[in-house]
């Protein structure tokens, strides 16, 4: 029965339902230890009617208005290590799709991340809240921009629901930054062309790419309590700022660090392995004090040395109307 | 008037390339620190710039010592502690009133003592202090690699870090007010001319040899 149908209009119902089922079978099955073994055999059974096609890798259709090439492939693998792999199709996808050919009343489903997920019952213990991830994705420049490539930008343009995996505390650092940058990557090829990338200010540039995510600079850092922000910044208002990386309290840094595990932290000292331990970085030699003490200081030392030389002038002056 | 050959070819050769690579340091320095401010250098530029500098300014601190040791030039640099204080109050006095109404100057350089005691103990402190610091602290971001950790506790690059940085402006403090002492000689240009030339003139003087 878990297998409701979760479309537009029941989907509230229907999920809530879903889960409130599951999370009893999940805790009984724990006590056996099956749980694993037993769902993923189930889903995958099931999902097996539907991946005999669509597991095709070439099974895509020309969407007749707009011209463009619907990719109708779900990789399985991917799918089984995804946030939703334990999941069925039908947990998503209305249950008439069982039948071949599928019914055209089905062609206008609307799936969308947030309105499935902001009902659930854990939405207040999770860490982000997809009413705010959403909020954010308004204001972010996908969103916003006129550009016609943008037009149609959803969640989905980032995110594949068959393939979506997100990151955990503990997780490797650099695992974590290459998914993520691969998300941005696969629009914004330009990036990879040394005439049109727009971050040719930035020294080490190949170095960056593997240490920092692309949403490091062009999110702001909000105060929101999300592990990540979707409101990507305009190049403009991203940041350029070394030192909020290169600095003893990394600030923009600090959210991608937050993956990092208790131990990891205790056992490397994250801070002095991420940003001191390398040779000369930019700004890790800055220091706020000793920089305005200094620049201070010598600020006084040159009006002084200016008042000096004044003075000595008109001793000269002084001297020359004696003689004369 | 008299002329006294104070400087000879290496100090002068020693000194002129000191202070270029002064600038260039201080230049691809800032340049790095500040990386992202206008009018400074390309990064990657500015490190190896600073690099080769630094290198180069090691080189020359110790063929610096090496001539002191092996050369007369080093007498200059050893203190004469009898009547210290007073030579050395006499000077800052000179320098923060006498000077303004004309009075003659205190001291007079000769070949046993081109420097006034107020130089003495500034160049000794520069040159014994601050460059082994400097230098020290350069090459220990070079190697940081092989740096233990931490040290007393802290991330030793950082400590290595801060060091640098305030000994790096505490030599562009002694620069500025180098280049504005040079010119309280008999004229503006006396001290500069002597440490192009070598020779060093005195109107008011005879040779005391
Ligand atoms: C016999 C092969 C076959 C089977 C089995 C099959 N599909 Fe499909 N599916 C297709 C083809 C072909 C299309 C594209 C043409 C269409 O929309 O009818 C498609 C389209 C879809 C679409 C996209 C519609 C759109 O236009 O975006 C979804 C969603 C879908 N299938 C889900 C499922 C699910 C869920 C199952 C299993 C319950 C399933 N399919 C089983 C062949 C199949
Ligand atoms: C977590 C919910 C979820 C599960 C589980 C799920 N899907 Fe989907 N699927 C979606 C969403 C959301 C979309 C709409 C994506 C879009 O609009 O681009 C979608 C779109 C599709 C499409 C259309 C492709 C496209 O790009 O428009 C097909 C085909 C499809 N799913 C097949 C499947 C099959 C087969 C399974 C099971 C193996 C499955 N889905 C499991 C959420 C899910
Ligand atoms: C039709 C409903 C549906 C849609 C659409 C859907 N999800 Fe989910 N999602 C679920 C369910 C059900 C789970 C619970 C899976 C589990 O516990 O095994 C889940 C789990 C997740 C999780 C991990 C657990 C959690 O609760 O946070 C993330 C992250 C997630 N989804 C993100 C997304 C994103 C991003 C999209 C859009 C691309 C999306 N989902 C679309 C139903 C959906
Ligand atoms: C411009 C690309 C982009 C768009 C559009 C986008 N996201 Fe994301 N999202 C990301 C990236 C990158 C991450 C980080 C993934 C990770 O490593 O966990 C992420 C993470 C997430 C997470 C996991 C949050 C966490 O802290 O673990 C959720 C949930 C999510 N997005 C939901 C959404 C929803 C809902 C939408 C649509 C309103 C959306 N995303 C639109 C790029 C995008
Ligand atoms: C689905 C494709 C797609 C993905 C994925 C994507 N973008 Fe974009 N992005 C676009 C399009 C299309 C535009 C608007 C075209 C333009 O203005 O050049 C755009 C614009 C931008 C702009 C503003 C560019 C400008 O010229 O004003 C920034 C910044 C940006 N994206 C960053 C990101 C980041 C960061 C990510 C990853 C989190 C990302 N994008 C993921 C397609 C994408
Ligand atoms: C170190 C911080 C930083 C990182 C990391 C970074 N960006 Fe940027 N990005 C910027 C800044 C600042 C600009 C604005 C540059 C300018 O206008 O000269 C910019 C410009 C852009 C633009 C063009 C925006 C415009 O207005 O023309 C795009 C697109 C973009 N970045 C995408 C990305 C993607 C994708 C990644 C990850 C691979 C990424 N950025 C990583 C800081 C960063
Ligand atoms: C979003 C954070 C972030 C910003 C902003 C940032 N960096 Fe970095 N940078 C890093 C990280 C992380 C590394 C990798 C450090 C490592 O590998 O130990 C790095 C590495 C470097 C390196 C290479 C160091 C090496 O060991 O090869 C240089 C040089 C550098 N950054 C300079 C800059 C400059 C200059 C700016 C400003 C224009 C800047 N960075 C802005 C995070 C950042």
């Amino acid at each position: 029965m878990r297998r409701r149908v979760i479309n537009k209009g029941d989907t509230q119902l229907g999920v809530t339902w879903a889960w409130g089922s599951r999370t009893i079978g999940t805790a009984l099955l724990l006590l056996g230890s099956l749980h694993a073994g037993a769902s993923a055999v189930q889903d995958a059974s099931d999902n097996k009617s539907c991946l005999r096609c669509h597991q095709m890798a070439t099974l895509a259709y020309r969407d007749p208005t707009s011209g463009e090439i619907v990719d109708l492939s779900v990789d399985p693998n991917a799918l089984s290590h995804s946030t939703h792999g334990e999941l069925a199709c039908s947990d998503c996808h209305a249950a008439d799709y069982e039948q071949y050919p599928h019914p055209d009343r089905l062609k206008d489903e609307a799936l969308a991340c947030v309105g499935c997920h902001e009902e659930q019952d854990d939405a207040q213990e999770r860490r982000y809240r997809f009413e705010t991830i959403d909020k954010e994705f308004k204001h972010s420049v996908h969103v916003t921009s006129d550009a016609p490539e943008a037009a149609d930008f959803g969640c989905h343009s980032c995110h594949d629901p068959h393939a979506f995996r997100n990151s955990e505390v503990g997780e490797d650092i650099a695992q974590i930054v290459r998914d993520d940058n691969a998300i941005c990557m696969s629009c914004h090829e330009e990036l990879n062309d040394p005439y049109r990338d727009p971050h040719l200010w930035l020294p080490k540039r190949e170095k960056h790419r593997e240490a920092v995510r692309c949403l490091d600079c062009h999110t702001p850092v909000s105060e929101s309590g999300q592990p990540v922000s979707h409101q990507i910044l305009a190049g403009e208002d991203s940041n350029r700022d070394c030192v909020q990386c290169h600095s003893k309290a990394p600030q923009l840094l600090n959210r991608l660090y937050q993956y990092r595990s208790e131990t990891d932290l205790a056992n490397k000292g994250w801070l002095s392995k991420a940003v001191f331990n390398e040779a000369y970085v930019v700004g890790m030699s800055r220091s706020p004090l000793i920089d305005r003490a200094a620049l201070a200081i010598i600020a006084i030392t040159l009006l002084g040395l200016g008042a000096h030389g004044y003075g000595r002038y008109r001793a000269y002056r002084r001297s020359k109307e004696d003689q004369t | 008037m008299s002329e006294l050959y104070l400087y000879p070819r290496w100090v002068r050769l020693w000194h002129w390339t000191n202070a270029l690579l002064f600038i260039l340091l201080m230049f691809s320095g800032a340049s790095m620190h500040f990386n992202g401010v206008g009018l400074l250098l390309d990064f990657q530029a500015a490190i190896t710039l600073h690099n080769t500098a630094g290198i180069l300014l090691t080189a020359g601190w110790i063929g610096f010592v090496i001539g002191n040791l092996v050369t007369g030039n080093g007498r200059h640099y050893q203190v004469q502690l009898r009547g210290f204080l007073k030579r050395l109050i006499t000077q800052s006095i000179y320098y923060g009133y006498g000077i303004f109404n004309n009075a003659p100057h205190p001291f007079h350089p000769s070949s046993e003592a081109k420097l006034n005691t107020l130089q003495q103990v500034t160049y000794i402190g520069v040159m014994y202090l601050l460059m082994p610091l400097l230098i020290l602290s350069g090459w220990a971001f070079l190697f940081s690699v092989y740096l233990p950790e931490t040290l007393f506790g802290i991330g030793s690059v950082w400590v290595v870090a801060m060091s640098h940085l305030t000994v790096a402006y505490l030599l562009i403090l002694f620069l500025l007010v180098h280049i504005y002492i040079i010119t309280t000689g008999e004229t503006v240009l006396t001290n500069m001319r002597a440490m192009l030339t070598g020779w060093h003139r005195d109107t008011h003087q005879e040779t005391e040899a």
